[in-house]
């Protein structure tokens, strides 16, 4: 894959200052403050990188959406997983389609992946653009994200079932699975119309 | 030993159904096991150190130092073997039997004993030493992955051989989670068969216990959590002699490379002696002492994968 850039909260990130915010959501403990350096991580690829991976060529016009509590529960609903943020960084696509980036909660720190959209709400290409795991490198394999090419919200999107798990990564490639899944609801509740 | 790991690695390759469930085994407790294993191919490296301490009297310490090497024979099947050796330092620990009555205590007498001094050992001297106990073979076979399944299921048995005691113990781990696998539930209800050498032969004891630990991954790479332990005595693995419980938190760190745990445990003052030896030598202010149990336990672990 692509160059490894280090980034961390104060850089391009609203994705890992999200992270922390998120996480503290959680249970704020003082200690938190002090591990929170943790977040900072190796980035695979950055926004611009994962854009032009999937749509070449393509500008970009950031749409970010602000889910209402209705339509989280509508996404809720319809995937069957849950919605751990408000907000949804979505860029829309010169010549049709969506640019989303996401992340969700892997084995030890989140992972943040990125996914294409076609105009007509299919996926395109799904993109990871960090994951630090112990396991499961395959993940980033070109191989293992192809299955999610052309899926919709009418895809089953289970692993075992449509989607093939990585051995010793099954945490992580729920994760993702669930992750996609979400999005493509997402796609249909606050994107389509 | 070597039959027990012959016969299992075939029936696991027999029964082996070619799908992957595995994650890394990494411990987010330090006493109760969840159903993550070692992935196939891929082996881990694990220091155990625990410290546990004072008993009825005197003073009483002991250091276990386990050094385990963990392999993923398949994504459902790990094997392991460990060293176990110890330290010990004792000092008046255990009450003495009144010569007059053997099955009561002399009260305010104590002498230096305990099951991990040496026999022989004058007990009327501090004894501090250094013991080689066994080495343990470890095998678990992962039915139902948490990950995939309403709960995880998995299998556990493990002889050990050292030159005082053989054992054998055999584990049943369960596993729940949920809030996208950050809470994590384990349950492990264990039995354990102990031959102890004694001079007329060997010695057998029976344990029924159980853990269970309740964690959650509070931010990126951190776990906290509080782990729960019932031990039950079986002399002869028939007579039930007493019941201890103990409580207490563990905080765990999971990174790429390696990961660490680190465990207190508390005995609670609610043990129940059943046996009338243990009514009089092991119970005393509600806690359960003698030969199996101290009042504080301090577990850290270690692991690093490759």
């Amino acid at each position: 894959m692509s160059t490894k850039n280090i980034t961390c909260a104060s850089e391009s990130g609203s994705t890992f200052s999200r992270t922390v915010k998120a996480e503290f959501a959680f249970i704020a403990l003082p200690v938190s403050a002090l591990i929170a350096p943790s977040a900072f991580a190796v980035r695979y690829l950055t926004v611009d990188q994962a854009q032009q991976a999937i749509f070449p060529a393509k500008s970009f016009t950031a749409a970010p959406v602000k889910l209402t509590s209705v339509q989280r529960k509508s996404i809720e609903q319809a995937s069957g997983v849950r919605v751990l943020h408000d907000e949804q960084q979505v860029w829309r696509v010169s010549g049709g389609g969506w640019f989303i980036v996401d992340e969700v909660v892997g084995k030890h720190e989140f992972i943040t992946y990125a996914v294409g959209l076609n105009a007509d709400g299919s996926v395109k290409q799904i993109e990871i653009m960090d994951y630090r795991e112990t396991y499961g490198g395959q993940i980033r394999d070109q191989k293992w994200r192809a299955q999610f090419v052309g899926k919709t919200s009418k895809a089953t999107l289970k692993l075992d079932r449509d989607i093939k798990n990585i051995s010793g990564a099954t945490l992580s490639c729920r994760h993702i699975t669930d992750g996609v899944k979400r999005l493509l609801a997402f796609y249909e509740i606050g994107l389509k119309h | 030993m070597h039959h027990h790991m012959k016969l299992r690695v075939s029936l696991a390759t027999v029964v082996l159904l070619g799908v992957s469930t595995a994650h890394a085994h990494e411990a987010i407790f330090s006493w109760t096991y969840t159903t993550d294993l070692t992935p196939k191919g891929h082996g881990e490296f694990e220091q155990w150190v625990t410290t546990r301490w004072e008993k009825e009297h005197g003073s009483y310490s002991v250091v276990d130092f386990r050094e385990e090497f963990e392999y993923g024979v398949t994504d459902n099947f790990q094997l392991a073997i460990y060293l176990n050796h110890h330290y010990v330092n004792a000092n008046d620990d255990i009450p003495v039997a009144d010569p007059a009555h053997p099955k009561r205590v002399l009260p305010g007498v104590f002498e230096t004993g305990g099951e991990d001094v040496h026999a022989g050992h004058n007990p009327a001297k501090p004894f501090d030493s250094y013991h080689f106990e066994s080495v343990s073979l470890e095998g678990i076979y992962r039915l139902l992955s948490p990950y995939k399944d309403p709960i995880g299921l998995a299998l556990y048995f493990e002889p050990s051989v050292g030159d005082q005691e053989t054992e054998l113990e055999w584990k049943i781990l369960l596993q729940k989670n949920w809030l996208e696998d950050r809470l994590v539930w384990a349950l492990n209800v264990n039995y354990e068969l102990e031959y102890e050498k004694e001079d007329d032969g060997y010695e057998r004891d029976g344990m029924f216990e159980w853990f269970t630990g309740l964690s959650y991954r509070f931010v990126s790479n951190w776990s906290a959590g509080l782990e729960f332990w019932n031990h039950h005595e079986f002399a002869d693995a028939t007579v039930h002699e007493h019941s201890a419980y103990f409580l207490g938190p563990s905080i765990h760190y999971g990174g790429e490379r390696w990961w660490a745990t680190l465990g207190f445990l508390h005995q609670l003052p609610i043990g129940q002696a059943f046996s009338q030896d243990n009514k009089e030598f092991a119970a005393h202010d509600g806690y359960i002492f003698g030969d199996e149990h101290e009042k504080y336990y301090v577990r850290f672990r270690v692991g690093i994968n490759f």
